[in-house]
């Protein structure tokens, strides 16, 4: 895994979890991986100098509370299908300040709607990890993972 | 003066948002819209009086610079403010954007800096 990715995927995500949904978190290396059955997942697709795939899941423990902090709404007030428009928006807001954080600012990326993928899904289970970040939340847990299709070119920003 | 605004945008956690951020700016705002992609969006322009345009860039169907692209090109929209609010952080495309008219905030936003362009962009109108 590319540790210098981990580092930048790790404080856009952590940053963005506070600035758009006002929860905090903090980086784990020893804690298990997220638990597939009790968390939900989604999805971004981007293409450009390099192809990949970022996923993002978050316990459903968490949900209510993120979904309810970005729509200004009790958290009670929430439905699965906000808390997944929520977690939708999360990761695709990620994505878009990932790739330039890698690439540099100059450089010009497509990102597909986000989706959310169920927890049988199997699309990424063969691909490599580049990167993988886990991120304890008061009410959970957030894994972020980003797949790439082949290396990141030599010379972009962010990237050596 | 109060305004109307339409927002555009194809994620309606994201047009809650902005609208939320818009309430508890204190802008004067009278009708708020809103639309899932540029080519709802121009028509919600072409059937109401709408003073501010605040939309996403990418959206399937029409995105938010071919809306705009439609709107300089309408005469009776081409003079309407647009604020592009995107995750885009590609210099050429929001050079792009600037370029063609639009004001623009990256993602994540704070609600004091919608407030704070918005009024930038109503004073200057």
């Amino acid at each position: 895994m590319n540790q210098q990715i981990n580092r930048i995927l790790g404080q856009i995500t952590e940053d963005i979890l506070e600035k758009l949904a006002f929860i905090f978190s903090s980086p784990e290396e020893e804690i298990d991986s997220i638990d597939k059955a009790s968390s939900i997942t989604g999805r971004v697709s981007f293409t450009g100098p390099f192809t990949g795939v970022l996923e993002m899941s978050i316990s459903e423990s968490a949900l209510p509370e993120l979904a309810g902090n970005m729509l200004g709404i009790d958290e009670d007030e929430t439905t699965v299908e906000l808390q997944q428009d929520a977690l939708k928006e999360l990761i695709n807001v990620v994505c878009g300040n990932l790739l330039p954080a890698i690439a540099g600012k100059e450089i010009i990326f497509n990102v597909d709607a986000p989706q959310i993928v169920s927890s049988d899904d199997s699309a990424t289970s063969e691909r490599d990890v580049e990167s993988e970040v886990k991120l304890e939340l008061e009410e959970g847990q957030c894994d972020i993972l980003l797949f790439l299709d082949g290396d990141i070119p030599s010379g972009l920003a962010g990237a050596e | 003066m109060s305004i109307n605004v339409l927002v555009v945008d194809d994620s309606r956690v994201m047009r809650a948002m902005i609208l939320k951020s818009l309430d508890l700016a204190g802008l004067p705002i009278d009708q708020t819209y809103q639309a899932t992609n540029g080519q709802e969006g121009l028509e919600v322009l072409k059937q109401h009086g709408i003073d501010l345009v605040i939309v996403d860039v990418n959206m399937p169907i029409m995105n938010g610079e071919e809306m705009l692209d439609a709107m300089i090109k309408t005469p009776g929209l081409q003079d309407i403010p647009v604020l592009v609010i995107s995750t885009e952080s590609s210099v050429t495309r929001t050079s792009r954007l600037r370029e063609k008219g639009a004001a623009f905030i990256h993602k994540p936003f704070k609600p004091e800096t919608i407030r704070d362009t918005v009024q930038h962009i109503m004073e200057g109108k």
